[in-house]
């Protein structure tokens, strides 16, 4: 252990950032303690990201003030705050598979003479950080032989090795194995005990508790506390602390549910889910919530045959095929996760998009009924209050919104009975966000069905019928929403607390 | 057609439909270069003596019938965001399989005894050698999801290699029945059109029908334009391109029947080039080389451009030698004012 453990790495002072019309993070101060892991939890939307791009100087504070090892820091972009001794573990990895090791380490560092590569001291440095935090890697090993954790341990041996003081994971494990978390836990400990400080974020409850030494929880972009986690009396406080209030929900139960079972799904399985069975009834809105990770994509992608699955989906009783095409047959339509690159044909107008899903509606023995297709546009935009001049605006041009709407427009006008919608409102701005909540209602009313996979508790409790929790590929616990919903109950179990843990 | 720059108040049926109907992008650079075209004929008619004559801007296109009906089949497969870089080599291969399938049995060498098929099986063979290369582009690009650039160029050189072999480097043009030299060099209608270029014209205006009225046209443009988002929608992406292979070699098939027809001989050299010509009318007719934007029209506009460059060009100062020269000069020309005059409508 080192000596200097009480000194401060990092203080944060009345740190604010405005967005128009949104305060997202709320005069936060803190400190971390030199030498610790220090973890940063809160629901989505609590603040967690934009206080780590203002760290990463991704992102400008509006005001407030931040302090590394006693010196201002203030920077302007990433490199900035790498030189201020701060790095950052992305999600997507920034390793180079055709290269070595350590000709990765070494990355745009490399020594030259004469415009040949010369072995530098800097070479027998990175060698000693890597044997240090995990030995088993060879440096001379080609990064592509690597798995998605070892090539995470080698990013973080750059960051080491760059000299950075302070090392930032963003949700570090969202990618990897039991064992590997393991395995990465031990680097993260080797390096507190040569003095980085680690800021840690994770939705895993369990991985703070056995990981970190520190806490600082944020809720709705406020500060709400930071204490050692020896201080923490276990889950159910730290939930409570990012709660905070009783979940703002406005749900009021329906009644146009029938018992008519619509879709059975019955022992999904492929490499993430396992063993995964529900069924949806007619006229009901079901909610999957979990982390990211835990298969709700996958469960939509599934269901909606655009992925392998093994085991039995049964829409009104009927074995539905395995591709998008017969999934529309049978009356399933998706609203995939990412619109711009799944679900719009962004050079092309509205009135270019809608129609796509129902041909036949659309054709006449395979002649475009182009009056079929503007009706179609004009009805749609009306209906779903889409903001457009003309029916013929590229969808490029449409906020993030108007593009989901007529994503949903697509979906509607394939006359489909169960809507699969993957985050149906991320990106969305808040008065869409609402007129979005109504479409999904009133497809209900009429005796569709729809499915919300989501990762925002709110939302899934502000319209759901029902919920399932997921965590990491399994369907944890199903839940009647109604007004006395336990919002501490399901944030316990899709961190990972179900089993056993009865707190 | 007008365009409307200001903004109607949204909603209300009407101003969507009707009043706020701005020119979509496609008809912009259509009308663009169709504008390009007549502007050079106008500009080449003042400075070559002899160039307006009727007769000479017909030449235009019955010139360049080959070309612009293998750039037909090449457009709707840019569209797709797909290439195919075989129809010269497909060309080649279909003409040289025709001759070498009617040439009677019994020639005094090698290069003119053939199989001795009678005339139609002859065609009907070459026809299907020439599907067989689409299939195979078909099958590399949609089975085994290799890139279509390297495939097309590969079954080129397969096309290509195989007329080669047949015709022994040479080319084959002795021992024919006579009727194998008709179909390349009869008139239709009694006029003085021939059947080729007839056929060129019935072939663009079914493909315009095509592109702008059936579903299948629309379905070319939705999977070049997000091919993933195609697929989520319900689009079977590998049969519809499948199809487009079909038919893009199906027509360089009968187009290589047609010159062999027309000159009575098989020739491995012949159709050299001619894909980088359709791909080049295309993208000076404003096809997107990523794919989901294009038009049949603008591509058959971007032929006319090209052939007055190099016909104006002859026919003023310039030897024939410096024809490359002046494409290369049109095609940076076009394509640069395309991406100049599309970023300044959109900004």
């Amino acid at each position: 252990m080192s000596g200097n453990q009480h000194s401060t790495a990092l203080s944060v002072e009345g740190l604010t950032k405005d967005y128009p019309g949104v305060r997202a993070v709320d005069n936060v101060s803190f400190s971390v303690g030199s030498g610790t892991v220090h973890c940063v939890v809160g629901e989505n939307g609590a603040g967690k990201s934009t206080l780590i791009k203002m760290l990463t100087g991704a992102l400008q504070p509006t005001s407030g003030t931040m302090t590394v090892k006693g010196v201002p820091h203030r920077p302007n972009n990433p490199n900035e705050a790498r030189e201020g001794g701060i790095a950052t573990l992305f999600q997507e990895l920034h390793v180079v598979d055709e290269l070595t090791v350590q000709e990765n380490l070494t990355l745009g560092m490399e020594r030259s003479r004469f415009g040949f590569l010369v072995k530098s001291e800097l070479d027998d440095k990175v060698i000693r950080t890597l044997a240090a935090i995990e030995p088993s890697i060879d440096p001379t090993a080609r990064v592509s032989s690597l798995s998605v954790a070892q090539k995470q341990i080698i990013e973080i041996a750059r960051a080491a090795s760059s000299g950075a003081s302070i090392i930032i994971m963003d949700e570090p494990t969202a990618a990897l194995s039991e064992r590997e978390v393991e395995r990465l836990f031990g680097v993260i400990r080797r390096l507190r005990e040569s003095d980085v400080t680690v800021i840690y974020i994770s939705h895993k409850l369990d991985e703070i508790f056995s990981l970190g030494d520190a806490v600082t929880v944020l809720r709705d972009g406020k500060h709400v506390a930071t204490k050692p986690l020896s201080e923490v009396q276990g889950r159910s406080e730290l939930i409570e602390m990012m709660i905070g209030r009783s979940v703002f929900q406005n749900y009021k139960p329906r009644t146009e549910i029938s018992d008519d079972t619509l879709l059975v799904a019955s022992g999904l399985t492929n490499n993430l889910l396992k063993d995964v069975s529900f069924s949806i009834n007619r006229g009901e809105i079901v909610g999957f919530y979990g982390l990211v990770g835990a298969g709700k994509t996958e469960i939509a992608r599934a269901l909606f045959g655009a992925d392998k699955v093994s085991g039995s989906i049964q829409f009104k009783g009927q074995e539905v095929g395995h591709s998008p095409k017969k999934a529309i047959a049978a009356g399933i339509a998706l609203v995939p996760e990412e619109r711009r690159t799944q679900g719009l044909f962004t050079g092309l107008s509205i009135r270019e998009n809608i129609p796509i899903m129902n041909l036949e509606r659309l054709s006449n023995r395979g002649v475009y009924r182009s009056n079929v297709e503007r009706d179609a546009a004009i009805e749609y935009i009306n209906k779903l209050s889409i903001a457009t001049e003309s029916i013929d605006k590229k969808t490029e041009k449409l906020s993030g919104g108007n593009q989901q709407k007529v994503v949903l427009a697509k979906c509607l006008f394939s006359d489909a009975e169960l809507l699969l919608l993957d985050e149906p409102t991320r990106g969305v701005d808040v008065g869409a966000k609402t007129e979005i909540y109504d479409i999904i209602k009133n497809l209900a009313d009429q005796g569709n069905s729809v499915a919300v996979f989501s990762s925002e508790l709110e939302e899934v409790l502000g319209i759901c019928d029902r919920i399932f929790l997921l965590y990491t590929g399994t369907l944890e616990d199903e839940i009647i929403n109604g007004a006395n919903v336990d919002a501490g109950h399901i944030l316990n179990v899709v961190t990972g607390g179900h089993e056993g843990a009865v707190q | 057609m007008t365009i409307t720059d200001s903004t109607p108040p949204l909603s209300k049926g009407r101003t969507l439909s009707e009043g706020g109907r701005r020119m979509s992008d496609e008809t912009f650079i259509m009308l663009l270069v169709g504008g390009v075209a007549v502007g050079l004929f106008l500009i080449a008619s003042v400075m070559v003596p002899n160039f307006f004559q009727l007769l000479n801007m017909l030449n235009l296109v019955t010139n360049n019938w080959a070309v612009i009906s293998l750039g037909v089949g090449v457009t709707f497969l840019l569209v797709s965001g797909n290439f195919d870089l075989s129809v010269g080599g497909i060309v080649a291969l279909s003409g040289v399989l025709a001759v070498w399938f009617a040439q009677s049995p019994d020639g005094a060498n090698s290069l003119s005894t053939g199989l001795g098929l009678p005339y139609w099986l002859a065609v009907l063979g070459a026809f299907f050698g020439a599907l067989a290369i689409g299939a195979m582009n078909a099958l590399f690009v949609v089975r085994f999801s290799i890139p279509s650039i390297i495939v097309t160029l590969g079954t080129m050189m397969v096309a290509r290699g195989i007329a080669q072999v047949i015709t022994q480097g040479s080319q084959r043009n002795t021992n024919l029945p006579d009727a194998f030299g008709v179909l390349g060099n009869m008139t239709v209608f009694g006029t003085w059109v021939k059947l080729p270029v007839f056929l060129m014209v019935v072939l663009l205006v079914v493909a315009i029908f095509i592109e702008r009225k059936a579903v299948f046209g629309r379905l070319t443009f939705w999977i070049g334009s997000n091919p993933i988002a195609a697929n989520l929608s319900g689009i079977d992406k590998g049969k519809h391109v499948t199809y487009l292979y079909l038919f893009s070699s199906a027509i360089a098939g009968v187009v290589g029947i047609l010159l062999a027809s027309e000159f009575k001989s098989g020739y491995s050299n012949r159709g050299t080039l001619m894909e980088f010509d359709a791909l080049v009318i295309a993208l000076l007719g404003g096809v997107a080389i990523a794919g989901g934007f294009g038009s049949v029209v603008g591509m058959f506009f971007g032929a006319i451009i090209l052939a007055v460059v190099t016909s104006a060009a002859t026919g003023l100062v310039l030897s024939p030698d410096w024809q490359y020269i002046l494409k290369a000069i049109a095609v940076f020309l076009a394509i640069m004012t395309q991406t100049w005059a599309l970023a300044r409508r959109n900004r």
